[in-house]
């Protein structure tokens, strides 16, 4: 059989066997690290078109920004926030209302369960990092920053205050509205949540917040 | 004379024809094994597991998805809002680290580019990790809100330092999944949950049979056709 090959065939075929493991020895130590270096790109086809993606870059604009906010004075269709109640949490004569707007299109328990339900899971998301899971104030990011407070040096900044607790008098108190207030454009020392959540958004989470204020004050009948 | 008397006797007894023909003969073998070695280095080394996966840029911020959402439980949507709503997954603009960060370590010196960029109002130029090409599109609501959670696609983000690719983003891992997509799925409320499991434990063939039934209830039919991702 070896006649069939030259005498040198066996020892280069040896060594150049080996060899040809090293590349993949070390593609495979490439695949298995992160790296900071950007992706090797051999082919580029068509994959970095002159477009822009959302919250790309642009030198167009002084501010960087390929994404324009709307002109100033401009109102987009539907955006004109005219229902005092929806958007602002008002009663017609300028106060807090106490019931939630008909805008909601709450025509029956169904609705407004899911409103609720709705409201458990954003409350969950978005407030209950401080004011923790049933409203006492005692969040993850409460706890941490107690700890933060005495861990750290006070040149690197704790000056934190606790979060309200939903359940004192005055809380309770609070209608509806201003709650949804609150959320929107927050108070004191919280900062507003208008931009991260919908208008129905943050009146599921006013409507879940009074839901659990009464589910701490069980009233005796 | 057999072939094998040939080599008793030693190549060099060979007329030199003969010896020739020998030696292209190794070298075209070699040649063929090359070849083949060039395909499967090829194949591994440019396949996108090697060129993309692991990719994690250093970013402007030391910003950690492990302290934020491995130990302090924000939920994904606190700061990526619009993933259950729209097409693109936002990165949180800087009021969102405001917050917290107006309270919390405001004279930390690795917060000072979100403070000088809340102060100017110049955007944190966040280096993006992920980046399908131009020509295809994807939609985040289309996964989330259909059973599909962030951690099929990006892993397990709770535990990353630093956000680094852990998939391939091709297109035959696009399509590997719209073909079976059963092994990935779970209820939509728990679509930002890394450790989800079904209730009859974290086995494969519960989170098949799960995804099987979901599947069927809610009428989960990823499409295949070409228009669906390239538009
Ligand atoms: C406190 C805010 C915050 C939370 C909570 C958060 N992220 Fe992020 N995320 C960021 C920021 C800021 C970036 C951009 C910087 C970076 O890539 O690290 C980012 C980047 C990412 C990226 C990379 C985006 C790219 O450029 O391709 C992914 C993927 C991601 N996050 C997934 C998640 C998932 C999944 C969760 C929930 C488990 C989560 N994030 C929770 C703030 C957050
Ligand atoms: C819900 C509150 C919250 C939000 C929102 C938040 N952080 Fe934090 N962050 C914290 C807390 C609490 C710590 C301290 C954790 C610890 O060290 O125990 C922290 C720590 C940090 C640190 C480490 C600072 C140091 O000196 O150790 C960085 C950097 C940071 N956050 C960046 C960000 C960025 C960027 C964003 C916005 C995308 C953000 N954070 C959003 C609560 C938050
Ligand atoms: C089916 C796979 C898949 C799922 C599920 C998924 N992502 Fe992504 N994600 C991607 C892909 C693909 C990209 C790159 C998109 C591009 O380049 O256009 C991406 C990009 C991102 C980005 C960067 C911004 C962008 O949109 O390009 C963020 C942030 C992100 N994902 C967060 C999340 C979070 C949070 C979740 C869970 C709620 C999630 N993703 C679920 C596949 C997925
Ligand atoms: C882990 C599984 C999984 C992966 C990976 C995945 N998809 Fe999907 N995709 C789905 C499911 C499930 C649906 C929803 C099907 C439904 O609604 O019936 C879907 C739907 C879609 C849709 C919307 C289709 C429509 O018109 O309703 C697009 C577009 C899409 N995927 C693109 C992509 C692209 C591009 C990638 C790769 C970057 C990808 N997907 C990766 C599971 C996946
Ligand atoms: C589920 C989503 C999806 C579907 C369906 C899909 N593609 Fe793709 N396709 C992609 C993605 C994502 C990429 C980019 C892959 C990459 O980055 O390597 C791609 C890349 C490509 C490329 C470029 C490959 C290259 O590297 O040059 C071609 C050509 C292509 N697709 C053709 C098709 C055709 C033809 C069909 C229909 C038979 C199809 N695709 C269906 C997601 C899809």
């Amino acid at each position: 059989m070896s006649a069939l090959l030259p005498p040198w065939f066996k020892p280069a075929a040896v060594v150049l066997g080996a060899l040809s493991l090293v590349p993949f020895g070390v593609i495979a130590r490439a695949r298995n690290v992160t790296t900071t270096s950007p992706r090797i790109h051999i082919i580029r086809d068509m994959d970095s078109q002159e477009k822009f993606k959302a919250q790309a870059e642009s030198a167009l604009f002084a501010d960087g920004r390929a994404m324009r906010p709307p002109v100033p004075g401009t109102v987009a269709r539907g955006e004109l926030m005219d229902d005092d109640h929806l958007e602002r949490g008002l009663d017609p004569d300028g106060k807090f209302a106490a019931t939630l707007p008909a805008a909601l299109g709450l025509a029956d328990d169904a609705k407004l369960a899911a409103l609720l339900e709705r409201g458990r899971e954003r409350y969950g998301i978005h407030c209950a990092p401080c004011h923790g899971l049933s409203g006492w104030g005692d969040g993850m990011i409460h706890q941490r920053a107690l700890l933060l407070t005495e861990k750290r040096p006070p040149e690197d900044g704790m000056q934190w205050v606790p979060p309200t607790n939903y359940h004192s008098d005055a809380l309770r108190a609070y209608p509806v509205g201003r709650l949804f207030h609150v959320a929107t454009h927050g108070i004191r020392n919280m900062a507003g949540y208008g931009a991260q959540m919908s208008t129905r958004d943050r009146w599921a989470v006013a409507a879940y917040v009074k839901a659990l204020q009464h589910s701490q004050h069980p009233e005796m009948q | 004379m057999s072939d094998w008397m040939i080599w008793k006797k030693g190549p060099e007894t060979l007329p030199f024809g003969k010896r020739f023909d020998l030696h292209v003969r190794g070298v075209a073998l070699l040649a063929v094994l090359g070849v083949g070695w060039v395909h499967l280095l090829v194949a591994y080394g440019a396949s996108p597991k090697t060129t993309d996966v692991g990719y994690a840029p250093e970013q402007p911020v030391p910003y950690s998805h492990a302290m934020h959402v491995g130990q302090l439980g924000l939920d994904c949507r606190y700061c990526h809002t619009s993933v259950e709503t729209g097409a693109h997954a936002n990165v949180p603009p800087t009021q969102t680290c405001m917050n917290c960060h107006s309270k919390v370590l405001t004279g930390s010196p690795k917060l000072e580019p979100v403070r000088e960029s809340f102060r100017t109002g110049k955007s944190i130029p966040w280096v993006r990790v992920h980046d399908l090409p131009d020509y295809a599109f994807f939609d985040h609501s289309a996964h989330v809100t259909r059973g599909i959670g962030c951690v099929s696609c990006h892993g397990r983000v709770d535990t990353m330092e630093v956000v680094s690719q852990v998939q391939p983003l091709s297109m035959a891992w696009c399509l590997d999944c719209h073909r079976n997509p059963e092994k990935h799925l779970r209820p939509p409320a728990e679509a930002t949950n890394m450790r989800w499991a079904p209730p009859e434990g974290d086995t494969p063939d519960a989170r098949h049979a799960f995804g099987k039934r979901f599947k069927a209830d809610n009428h989960i039919n990823p499409p295949t056709d070409c228009s669906t991702c390239h538009r």
